[in-house]
């Protein structure tokens, strides 16, 4: 059995019939579209800002603070859901969540704080680019692959940021190899070989400084960034290091697939 | 046959404490609990039950970080404490006069970064001090300027929802790593790094992969997503080689439909490893044996807590043994060698999860939350004991805990995981146990007996760790910002010093050139757990900070 929340049995009708009475269509929508949108933004925030140790069932308070009858504006509240506080586990949403969720739980969130009214349309929080592109098929495989969990430290998105996910140790990725043969063969001329007290590494340099040099060491995925003394470790150009020996995680097909996502997300 | 928490050792007449020389701190303060067998206890006894009430503040440090608590245990090695903010702010202090010798600041992560605001301390070892930070470095900094040597990147955030929160620890020549991540649709892991390098060592995940044994305890491809996480610091046995590490609740938190195989027996072990403490080969992460605690957990009841290493006689034999609490209370003890059972006890006073246990440590009388109805759960997630840790003397044989009276009203829900985003399915405001007028107590427990010798009552919460020490003192702070002193054989308060902010982390004892101090971390928060409390008291206004307090005896003759 759901039970009714209580805040939004008490908007419930009153809120669609007051909303309808001052906003045009054209500038609010209809009363029903906002009642949809409102019970949309509910379960958005049910499940993601009631959870956990955050605002509590309604926005009444769990372990952050309450957001429910505090007189907070829309464009506030907007504002925050989008960007985060900085130095608080409130984080931006910008990327994890829809547009229309996002606008629906601002807009919930309004209601929670007496804005019988809230916009859908113009002080929505603007839509982001770091959401996932919307893809289809075989791409949305290879961008399951690319950063799957499961390959540990063996997935792409070790080294490589794409989409807003993953850890940018490479430069980011210009041009997609043609084919999975291609990119077995994709030569890596930029890294280096370092040697320190006898060892050698393969390294990607990032800076020669007079203050330090810094590097990743690939010796062993995940890459270490290290931090030198100048002219503790030499670099010669070449090295025995390549792509291919970092991508055995994954068998021909799913490097295809893979593929398939770069070629939709990656502009050349 | 079904105990009510009934211990059912046989109460050894103990003559002494017979614990390892390597377990109390003395001079140093050198890892999380304070040597790697996390007794929180320091042998010094200058300060004593005698002359505490002469204990005055010697110096004091402004992290000037008050983006969260000040959560730390701080590292004491030759005179230098290291001390950690939230922000991963990184000092090396004067022990003895509080002057900065070096400071180091973590560049913050963006704004965006999901997950805590929080750090509970740096380890030192292999003249290099460690820490992890919000977005799952795991970093090396030279110990003698504060330099970044090294750092390595584990985890995206943004993808997993995770963040490293609690203090790595120091084994041999590796360090080694849990994170958060537990109450999100997040497969949990420990990972061990060279300390010389900081190439991987080695990746023990919490939850078996096809083909692992224990794997067959998730149903279908829960294992993906069922959390698990270990996010606190774990324990080291250099003798037997062993790691020893407590392991986060499985995610659902509240919900066990989509993970557990219908018709499941929940006296055996459901959803491996969760909920569990673990042994691993510090070697290699290998499994050597594990103890789960609560198969199938619906209760948010994590055993990711600290796992103290101690020897005592139990029926007569000397054992190697450890003891470890979950979030619900209950206490397990166990041979650290084999993983063998040899009892457990319950610690807070209101309990409504289980009824009891049997003598061979299955839980009975399970009160599963069920989907569409609201069930009231005593103790609550946030813990009998939060993460903050307990402490041990091995003069009085007594753990010493600081135990809370809360309980939720639990209303799960079955929505379905999605990577990286929270996954504890259920709404669960906090409240008071009902009929009380106090909702905390430091409790003295005999680990051996599973008796309570006593029990000290406050009438908020308590949320930081606790230490013990050789002039038999505990010391623990409240939140509304007193620093006190109990005698670790009656509960007796000895003395208390309002620091000004409340207490969320730990304190510590060392000594530099033959002067005791204690050292306390200071600040309140208002995020999390430290709000959510904060919210059933609401005519206080626990103060915010981030200040390291040290105390001393008096100079000259006393």
């Amino acid at each position: 059995m759901k039970r009714k929340p209580v805040l939004w049995r008490w908007f419930g009708s009153g809120l669609v019939r007051l909303s309808a009475a001052v906003c045009g269509l054209a500038l609010c929508g209809s009363a029903q579209n906002l009642e949809d949108t409102v019970k949309q933004g509910e379960q958005v925030f049910a499940q993601s800002c009631a959870t956990g140790y955050c605002h509590g069932v309604r926005g009444n308070a769990g372990g952050a603070p309450r957001l429910a009858a505090r007189g907070l504006e829309q464009a506030y509240i907007a504002g925050v859901v989008t960007r985060g506080i900085p130095d608080t586990g409130m984080p931006s949403f910008a990327a994890r969540l829809s547009r229309p969720d996002l606008v629906a739980v601002v807009a919930y969130v309004a209601t929670l704080n007496g804005i019988t009214d809230p916009n859908l349309g113009g002080s929505g929080p603007p839509a982001t680019a770091r959401s996932r592109p919307a893809l289809t098929g075989e791409a949305v495989r290879g961008a399951r692959l690319f950063t799957d969990a499961v390959r540990g430290f063996g997935r792409c998105s070790t080294c490589h940021e794409v989409g807003s996910f993953g850890i940018p140790v490479a430069a980011p990725i210009g041009n997609v190899p043609a084919s999975v043969a291609a990119l077995k063969a994709l030569a890596t001329p930029n890294v280096r070989t370092g040697s320190e007290a006898g060892e050698s590494m393969p390294a990607l340099v990032l800076s020669e400084g007079k203050q330090n040099t810094v590097f990743y060491d690939l010796s062993a995925t995940p890459p270490v960034l290290r931090n030198a003394a100048p002219g503790s470790v030499k670099f010669v150009d070449g090295s025995n290091w390549h792509h291919t020996a970092a991508i055995g995680a994954y068998d021909d097909a799913e490097l295809a697939a893979i593929l398939t996502y770069l070629r939709a997300v990656i502009q050349p | 046959m079904i105990v009510n928490m009934r211990f059912s050792l046989i109460l050894f007449a103990v003559s002494g404490a017979l614990a390892q020389d390597a377990a109390p701190t003395r001079a140093d303060w050198l890892h999380y609990g304070g040597t790697q067998f996390s007794w929180r206890y320091s042998s010094l006894d200058q300060i004593n039950t005698a002359n505490v009430k002469s204990l005055t503040p010697v110096w004091i440090f402004q992290t000037g970080d008050y983006a969260e608590n000040l959560q730390a245990t701080p590292i004491v090695m030759d005179g230098v404490m290291y001390l950690i903010t939230a922000r991963a702010r990184v000092f090396a202090l004067d022990a003895a006069t509080g002057r900065e010798i070096w400071r180091y600041q973590y560049p913050e992560p963006p704004r965006s970064t999901p997950g805590f605001v929080g750090n509970r301390g740096v380890a030192v070892g292999a003249g290099k001090v460690f820490f992890g930070t919000k977005d799952n470095n795991m970093v090396a900094l030279d110990q003698k300027t504060g330099h970044l040597l090294w750092r390595v990147n584990i985890d995206d955030a943004r993808q997993c929802g995770c963040n490293i929160t609690a203090a790595p620890l120091v084994v041999k020549d590796k360090v080694i790593i849990g994170g958060t991540g537990g109450d999100g649709a997040h497969r949990g892991y420990l990972t061990a790094f060279y300390t010389s390098t900081g190439r991987l060592a080695w990746r023990w995940y919490v939850i078996p992969g096809p083909g692992e044994k224990g794997h067959e305890t998730w149903k279908g491809d829960s294992w993906r997503f069922g959390g698990g996480a270990p996010w606190l610091t774990g324990s080291y046995d250099p003798a037997l080689n062993l790691v020893y590490w407590g392991t986060g609740n499985a995610a659902a938190d509240f919900y066990d439909g989509d993970r557990v195989p219908a018709g499941a027996d929940k006296t055996q072990d459901l959803n491996l490893y969760t909920a569990s403490v673990v042994a691993l080969d510090a070697d290699n992460g290998k499994l050597r044996w594990h103890h789960q605690e609560v198969p199938d957990d619906q209760w948010d009841y994590d055993s990711a807590y600290e796992v103290l290493l101690m020897d005592r006689p139990i029926r007569g034999r000397l054992r190697q043994i450890l003891v470890h609490m979950n979030k619900s209370g209950l206490t397990s003890v166990l041979d650290r060698a084999t993983g063998e059972f040899l009892g457990a006890f319950s610690v807070p006073e209101v309990r409504t999860w289980i009824s009891g246990v049997t003598e061979d440590g299955k839980l009975v009388g399970r009160n599963e939350p069920q989907i569409g109805k609201t069930t009231t759960i005593c103790p609550s997630a946030a813990g009998a004991k939060s993460w903050n840790s307990m402490a041990y003397s091995p003069r009085t044989g007594f753990l010493y805990v600081p135990v809370n009276e809360m309980c939720n009203d639990i209303t799960p829900n079955n929505r379905a995981p999605e990577e990286g985003r929270n996954y504890m399915n259920g709404e669960f405001p906090l409240k008071l146990a009902e009929g009380r007028t106090t909702f905390s107590h430091v409790d003295a427990w005999d680990p051996v007996t599973g008796k309570r010798a006593w029990s000290t009552p406050y009438r908020y919460v308590l949320l930081a760790s606790m230490l013990a020490t050789g002039g038999d003192l505990v010391f623990t702070g409240n939140p509304e910002g007193e620093f006190f002193a109990l005698d670790a054989k009656s509960g007796n308060k000895l003395w208390s010093y309002q620091t000004g902010a409340g207490h969320r982390g730990a304190s510590v004892s060392y000594s530099v050139n033959g002067k005791q101090y204690i050292g306390t971390a200071t600040g309140w928060h208002v995020s999390v757990v430290g709000s959510a409390v904060q919210n059933l008291f609401p005519d206080q206004d626990w103060r915010l900070g981030s200040t390291l307090v040290t105390f001393a005896l008096p100079e000259g003759p006393r």
